[in-house]
């Protein structure tokens, strides 16, 4: 079986505990208007207008657990492993079960980094292969979602919501951008829902940036949301206070 | 007054010294020494130079050394524990001294063609780099040390006189010649502790505050006592290890440490059950003692039979070390049996200082490794590393460690001149490397033939098992093992540059090797020049992990091991391959051409066994830590991984687990030595502009540390491209 893999990241320290690899897949439903991975969003392989880089390559399963298991020993020394992340992994159900699958035979952890954007019965037959789902959270408001992101997250916060009946272990993760979700309105919403769940084992913000807004220009999209600067100390500080209760 | 204030003071004192230096001086590429320049009216009057500024043998040594010694400025602070700082390099004042060529009353003019070839750092006429044992010194003190001398001198004049013309009657001249040495050089390092004693106490008659006083009194009583008796206090070991270091930093700039916790522990317990010695007074011992000098110590590790030697000792002295926020080479014993502890304080102590200190050696594979070459597990545990990248036999060993390397940027140029395909040039190259280990091997050779009658160890023959008892140079027979250091040096460059003749010319035929010759000989010049450059630098490098790149690093490792590891000298010496540039890396890519990885004419080689800047888009840590794994020779030597971590990666709640991870697992895989920078990119590239800004600024540069305002432009510069930055969140 084969995927389109954009990109496969060695030692890395976040997406997940210990040190992992990454691999990126290709595509995704979304439209999020803060995407830094922009190149990240179409299912094809795809050239950059500007600079002829290829984007996105055909991959075996074999083709990426050969690069995902050259750190296996720092998997073990680290307790980590390997994250498929994307773009949305789950636009590549098979394809990332098949990755998720080979990984755990071999006795990696597997962490799944997804949008929750998908239909159900993918999700429950991810659950026997996924050690960890890093799941994010963007909006509360099904309305205010289907402008930031393209979709309403009725789907997703139903996927989330039957994850965690069924006992699947979850980081969330908020992506938050300045003026975008970040009211305390907002995070009051992702307060209050997570504190519903029950097998969430971590939650972590991931500030916006603006690291991809070149790469926008590079591969002829449209930037949505055009802002150079990145979420500032404080407002981390305030989103923090925020989800903990105390703003 | 409290310690606390006092370490402050003198960690202060220490920076502005670093920044008299750095005007003095200029920018030097090198340890920082711990060296303090001498008041500016002070004038070396050696007593013994040739008309060309030179002086050789052991007679003119002494002579030129006790000068040195019974001449030498006190430098007394009264908030230090320690009295003294050295000031003077006698090895380098011979007139036409170079860095990277030693002043040798010898002609070798015969090898020089093929050594210059391939660009050979010979190690001829180079001294130390060996580590001394001090539980000799410290059991002896230099009353016993000078008995032991004048014992042996006697012993050999009893040979002379019963056998005046007998077939080692040259052996036996020298031999007494060479204790009468020993015995100079000794009186001059009583003359000057003695010296430094009356220093103290005059200074505490002036001395108004109380403390102080105290300590001055205090240290004038401990050089007293330790000019001829053995130490018997912890204060006492640690001031004679000082004059010890100070002594043999004046001779020939001696670095080397030892297992600094198992030395110490025995003073410690003493005093400590007798009253005498709190926990608070021997940590500040400790911070002066390596405040005096960053000689290279080691804690932890198993002792020769095998056991856990961390004690609380090792702890005191982290803890010191993490106090000194200054120039340091602490290296913590990694290995199956250790106290974790004592490895998890390390590495927040690098993390929290941001200083490049502690380091880490990885045993077993360095006890496994020194064990291939035919020695004792017992005599492997013993081995340490005791300084940039050398590994020694405390008192047992001569190695020439970090002074003898192969350019093989340099080989492979000369290889790659004459072949016209890529089978040619591996062809080629096995030719040529061989040839120049050979060269390389006879001029060690030549060292150990001469180098006793050039330049004695006077200083750390003291503390060696041999050259006492046997009346022989260190150099020349004094030592128990004989185990010759060979480095390579510009692995990443000559890998990259085999990958990318494999993948861009024979794989994928996108530029001929007709093409590429005459690229590489116009320095990449003209538009197909450049053409040609960037195909061939756009090629897997070494470290990315499985592209041809790495294959050839690993068969680059395997022709060193199989030229170098188990082979011995034309006289029957052994020598030990490894991966290493030290602080060459600049010097060595000067005298080579472009190369077909890309890299242009006179551009410095890679580092060590490192990878070049950039090897993968991600800069993975663990792709880096994996592949310098997997190009260790494995004979006990090392190939240290020099690891750059951005102060993000630092800032992370996980980030002390995930350093030990990445620790652990380089040594799981093989790996020897990790000297490691946590650096704040903004900081590092903020003071490379103006350096001035950051006085307080220390970091590896390789095995070594230093203050960064006191390196060179260009170092810097390589400091600066070798930043690993943080990755952010996938999504």
């Amino acid at each position: 079986m084969r995927g389109v893999v954009f990109d496969i990241r060695r030692g890395v320290a976040k997406d997940g505990p210990g040190l992992r690899t990454s691999v990126f897949l290709k595509g995704c439903p979304l439209r999020c208007v803060w995407c830094h991975n922009p190149e990240s969003q179409s299912p094809q392989i795809e050239r950059a207008a500007t600079t002829g880089e290829i984007c996105g390559r055909e991959m075996s399963v074999a083709d990426v657990m050969e690069e995902v298991l050259r750190d296996r020993i720092f998997y073990e020394s680290s307790s980590g492993g390997v994250t498929l992340t994307g773009g949305e992994p789950m636009m590549q159900a098979d394809f990332t079960f098949a990755l998720a699958s080979s990984a755990r035979s071999e006795g990696v952890h597997v962490a799944l980094d997804t949008s929750g954007f998908a239909p159900w019965p993918a999700f429950e037959k991810m659950m026997s292969v996924v050690n960890l789902f890093l799941y994010d959270l963007k909006c509360m408001d099904a309305a205010r979602h289907r402008e930031l992101t393209g979709a309403d997250n009725c789907t997703i916060l139903d996927n989330l919501l039957r994850l965690d009946a069924a006992g699947a272990k979850t980081w969330l993760r908020f992506p938050l951008a300045p003026g975008l979700n970040d009211s305390p309105e907002d995070i009051a919403a992702l307060r209050n829902f997570v504190a519903g769940l029950r097998n969430v084992e971590k939650t972590e913000i991931c500030p916006y940036h603006p690291l991809g807004l070149e790469k926008y220009v590079k591969f002829g999209r449209k930037v949505l949301y055009d802002n150079p600067e990145y979420a500032s100390a404080k407002d981390v500080a305030r989103w923090e206070a925020a989800l903990r209760g105390f703003a | 007054m409290d310690y606390t204030e006092r370490m402050a003071r003198l960690t202060a004192r220490k920076i502005a010294q670093t920044r008299e230096k750095q005007e003095r001086l200029g920018a030097r590429d090198e340890d920082d020494y711990g060296l303090v320049l001498p008041p500016a009216s002070f004038k070396v009057e050696l007593p013994v130079r040739d008309a060309t500024g030179q002086w050789s043998g052991p007679r003119a040594w002494a002579a030129n050394f006790r000068w040195l010694m019974e001449n030498h400025p006190c430098y007394i602070d009264p908030d230090d524990a320690i009295a003294g700082r050295w000031m003077f390099m006698l090895s380098r004042m011979r007139l036409g001294y170079q860095l990277s060529r030693s002043n040798f009353a010898f002609d070798y003019s015969s090898l020089e063609p093929l050594q210059k070839k391939y660009d050979i750092t010979t190690g001829i006429g180079k001294d130390a780099h060996f580590a001394p044992d001090y539980k000799i010194g410290l059991e002896l003190g230099w009353g016993g040390l000078v008995e032991k001398v004048r014992a042996t001198r006697l012993r050999f004049r009893g040979r002379a006189a019963a056998r005046p013309a007998g077939d080692d009657a040259d052996e036996t001249a020298y031999a007494i010649e060479l204790m009468d040495a020993e015995e100079s050089a000794i009186l001059g390092v009583m003359a000057w502790t003695r010296r430094l004693a009356a220093a103290a106490d005059d200074r505490a008659m002036t001395e108004d505050d109380p403390v102080r006083r105290e300590n001055l009194v205090e240290t004038a009583k401990t050089c007293y006592k330790i000019v001829e008796a053995r130490p018997e206090t912890f204060r006492e070991a640690v001031q004679w290890i000082a004059i010890f270091n100070m002594a043999s930093r004046t001779y020939n700039r001696d670095g080397a440490g030892g297992q600094l916790d198992e030395l110490l522990r025995p003073y410690y317990e003493r005093d400590k059950a007798a009253g005498i010695l709190t926990d608070e007074d021997a940590e500040f011992y400790v911070f002066c003692l390596l405040l005096n000098d960053p000689h290279y110590y080691q804690i932890g590790g198993p002792s020769a039979d095998g056991r856990d030697q961390t004690s609380r000792m090792s702890y005191i002295i982290l803890d010191a070390a993490a106090k000194l926020k200054s120039s340091c080479n602490l290296t913590i014993r990694v290995w199956d049996g250790m106290d974790r502890a004592l490895f998890r304080r390390g590495v927040e102590i690098l993390l929290e200082n941001r200083l490049g200190y502690p380091r880490f050696s990885g045993d077993k594979a360095l006890v496994e490794g020194f064990m291939r070459n035919g020695y004792s597990a017992e005599l492997a545990r013993s081995r340490i590393a005791v300084g940039c990248n050398w590994m020694s036999l405390p008192g047992l060993e001569y190695t020439l460690n970090d002074v003898v390397k192969i350019n093989i940027a340099k080989v492979f140029e000369v290889a790659f001149a004459e072949s016209d395909s890529l089978e040619s040039l591996e062809a080629a190259y096995r030719r040529h490397f061989k040839a120049a280990v050979e060269v390389t091997a006879k001029g060690i050779d030549f060292h150990l033939a001469h180098q006793y009658l050039n330049e004695p160890e006077l200083m750390l023959n003291l503390l060696s098992h041999g050259p006492v008892e046997k009346g022989r140079d260190v150099s020349h027979g004094g030592a128990q093992y004989y185990n010759m250091a060979i480095d390579g040096a510009g692995l990443a460059v000559v890998a990259d540059s085999f990958g990318a003749i494999e993948e861009r010319v024979v794989r994928e035929g996108a530029v001929s090797f007709a093409q590429l010759k005459s690229a590489v000989a116009s320095d990449f010049g003209g538009e197909d020049g450049e053409r040609v450059r960037r195909i061939m630098a756009a090629s897997g490098r070494y470290g990315a992990g499985g592209t041809a790149a790495d294959r050839w690093a690993g068969k680059l490792t395997e022709i060193l091991v199989a030229e170098i590891a188990g082979r011995t000298t034309p006289d029957g010496f052994k020598l030990i391959p490894g991966w290493f540039t030290w602080a060459d890396t600049i010097r060595f890519g000067k005298s080579v051409g472009a190369t077909p990885n890309g890299r242009r004419a006179g551009e410095p080689i890679s580092h060590g066994a490192n990878p070049l800047p950039g090897f993968r888009k991600d800069g993975a840590l663990t792709a880096m830590a994996a592949a310098i794994a997997s190009v260790q020779p494995g004979y006990g030597n090392t190939a240290p991984w020099q690891l750059e971590v951005d102060v993000g990666l630092a800032n992370d709640s996980t980030a002390v687990e995930k350093i030990m991870a990445l620790i652990d697992g380089h040594f799981k895989l093989g790996g020897t030595l990790v000297n490691i920078n946590v650096v704040d990119a903004e900081k590092i590239l903020a003071a490379h502009k103006d350096p001035s800004k950051f006085p307080d600024l220390v970091v590896r540069v390789t095995g070594f540390t230093a203050y960064f305002n006191s390196l060179s432009p260009a170092f810097r510069e390589l400091v600066v491209k070798r930043l690993v930055r943080e990755e952010g969140f996938s999504r």
